[in-house]
């Protein structure tokens, strides 16, 4: 099949994901509740911070639910989006399900694809819900003008995050197993990211690789717009800092993911347990 | 298919596999477990590439497999088959309107928004069948269709399948359900180790091992007393062995020898002032010849 018959089949995946997702009534609720909680939990720990040793944006100086808000807006989106990515053959694989869309004129890369795309298409619902009822919540300050530049940057990381997770489903896929894995790296992922706190308490070596880390660009990017109000200025920079790195890591994802798959090809084993 | 060979870490599932199905056949493959039938199924499916060999299918092919889980449990069936229709290419009206159509077909109309996570064995089964029919496949593959599956939720399944194969859909029935193949399949192959060792009609199979065994009952005139099977032996002489049956009383298991008629036996037994109530074989013609051609050494 061509590739824009393929494309027209990822709606067909978003929509089989809507309906068992809106299935589960009580979990989506209680992601709700989880992220509530989560929010609570750290407006707590920043009556704890000082102030003064929050970084400034756009001359601004921030309060620590302002400057966390957004680190833990984005953070949500890389644990279910890497999560989504990586884990989509390998649901299939548990459900029992993917030798039936094996059996369908449907290719591995449109199977994986479609099954992260309700993800994808929701991150930027779930950062704009998250970040508004936060404001309203604690009465946080954020630029409305910063909405659009912040949507470009974050579509210029998604490529980054989905290589990472190709790259982990790949190794899913051979080893059946690495989930304990993809937690353990998407934190360190954000532990060098200044979601939680500012890069500047971090020791200098883990500073020199936080700022090579495409989330902590991000973040700081999204800080800059929303909350310094540099609207579009500073977002371009930040976008040609992305864009190789995002190129890379989705070059070396799918050259994973295909060398995984054509080994489970070789071995017959794609549709197993 | 001609010469299909697939190996499994240098083992040989498919050892060279020559099979043909014609158009409104209902070709059944018999097989211990290993022998290399799902393989076989998942070659032709396209989901597992062969090592060597070619397949030549004049149309679509549709696959009903042996798992339970192929569904995505928590949609409706309808929800589930417009996906698959959709994967098939086609858009969302038409898969919709395909969908109810085969939900029609296999009887699941008044289940078409019921989730599949509530759907019975059964129902999942025609669910299955439904799905393969998206696409109005010359070829169906079946994997062990009836195998968890009531007799009556076996029986459906059998007739929703002679249907299709009545419209012309050729049908490759893998199953170890052997006494199902009566009166059902046209021609059954028989695979073991990766080889094909018998294709042909079913009595042309239940004739490769004629039964020697038969369960009998066996009166002596004397009600309160049965017979001994140590007495019917002198009766019978060298013409069969007997020995006592698996109830006791007047149950026996009569052993004709490899080849030989029952007549002589029960002519033996009737000199001998005994009656014969009641035979039968001691295994099914088709379980007999199952293990004969699973026992035969490897061509």
């Amino acid at each position: 099949m061509s590739a824009t018959g393929e494309l027209a089949k990822v709606p067909a995946f978003v929509r089989r994901d809507f309906r068992i997702a809106i299935s589960y009534r009580a979990g989506v609720f209680g992601g709700l509740l989880g992220l509530a909680a989560h929010a609570l939990v750290f407006s707590f720990v920043g009556k704890l911070v000082d102030p003064a040793r929050l970084p400034e944006f756009g001359g601004t100086r921030v309060t620590y639910m302002e400057f966390a808000t957004i680190g833990i807006a984005l953070n949500m989106v890389v644990v279910l989006l890497l999560a989504q990515v990586a884990t989509a053959i390998r649901s299939e694989q548990m459900l029992g399900t993917l030798e039936s869309l094996l059996a369908t004129p449907t290719r591995v890369g449109t199977i994986q694809a479609g099954s992260a795309a309700l993800a994808v298409i929701s991150i930027p619902l779930r950062l704009a819900l998250f970040i508004t009822v936060l404001a309203i919540i604690f009465g946080l300050d954020f630029h409305a003008g910063g909405i659009l530049p912040s949507a470009v940057l974050v579509l210029a990381f998604v490529p980054f995050l989905w290589g990472i997770g190709l790259l982990a489903a790949g190794a899913i896929l051979t080893f059946r197993r690495g989930v304990g894995a993809l937690t353990a790296g998407t934190a360190a992922l954000s532990l060098v990211s200044g979601a939680f706190f500012p890069l500047s308490v971090l020791p200098a070596w883990l500073q020199t690789i936080a700022n090579a880390n495409p989330l902590a660009i991000t973040i700081d990017g999204l800080r800059e717009a929303l909350i310094g109000g540099s609207a579009w200025a500073s977002i371009g920079s930040d976008v040609i800092e992305l864009a190789p790195l995002s190129i890379v890591a989705m070059a070396v994802g799918v050259m994973a993911f295909r060398l995984a798959l054509a080994r489970e090809r070789r071995n017959g084993t794609l549709g197993l347990y | 298919m001609r010469g299909l060979v697939r190996r499994f870490d240098s083992k040989p599932a498919l050892a060279g596999v020559d099979l043909g199905i014609l158009p409104g056949e209902i070709h059944a493959l018999l097989g211990p477990n290993g022998a290399g039938k799902t393989t076989l199924i998942r070659v032709l499916a396209g989901l597992v590439d062969p090592d060597a060999g070619s397949v030549e299918v004049s149309g679509s092919v549709g696959l009903v497999p042996s798992g339970d889980r192929t569904f995505y449990l928590r949609i409706s069936g309808l929800e589930n088959l417009v996906f698959f229709g959709r994967l098939h290419g086609l858009r969302l009206r038409a898969a919709r309107a395909r969908a109810l159509e085969a939900l029609n077909d296999v009887g699941l109309s008044e289940a078409a928004r019921l989730a599949v996570g509530k759907y019975s064995h059964g129902m999942q089964k025609r669910l299955s069948v439904a799905r393969a029919l998206l696409v109005d496949p010359s070829v169906l593959l079946v994997d062990e269709a009836t195998h968890d599956l009531d007799p009556e939720g076996a029986r459906q399944i059998r007739a929703l399948i002679g249907e299709l194969a009545g419209r012309g859909t050729a049908i490759l029935w893998t199953t170890q359900r052997v006494e199902e193949i009566r009166d059902f399949a046209h021609v059954v192959s028989f695979i073991n180790r990766g080889e094909v060792r018998f294709t042909g009609s079913v009595s042309e199979l239940i004739a490769r091992a004629p039964a020697q065994r038969y369960v009998v009952r066996i009166r002596n005139g004397h009600p309160d007393i049965p017979p001994r099977a140590e007495v019917l032996q002198q009766a019978l002489g060298s013409v069969a062995s007997v020995v006592a049956g698996p109830r006791g009383q007047d149950d026996f298991v009569l052993d004709t020898g490899s080849g030989a008629a029952l007549g002589p036996a029960v002519a033996a037994l009737a000199r001998g002032g005994y009656e014969l109530m009641a035979c039968r074989p001691e295994r099914a013609e088709i379980e007999e010849a199952f293990l004969a051609l699973t026992d035969e050494a490897p061509s």
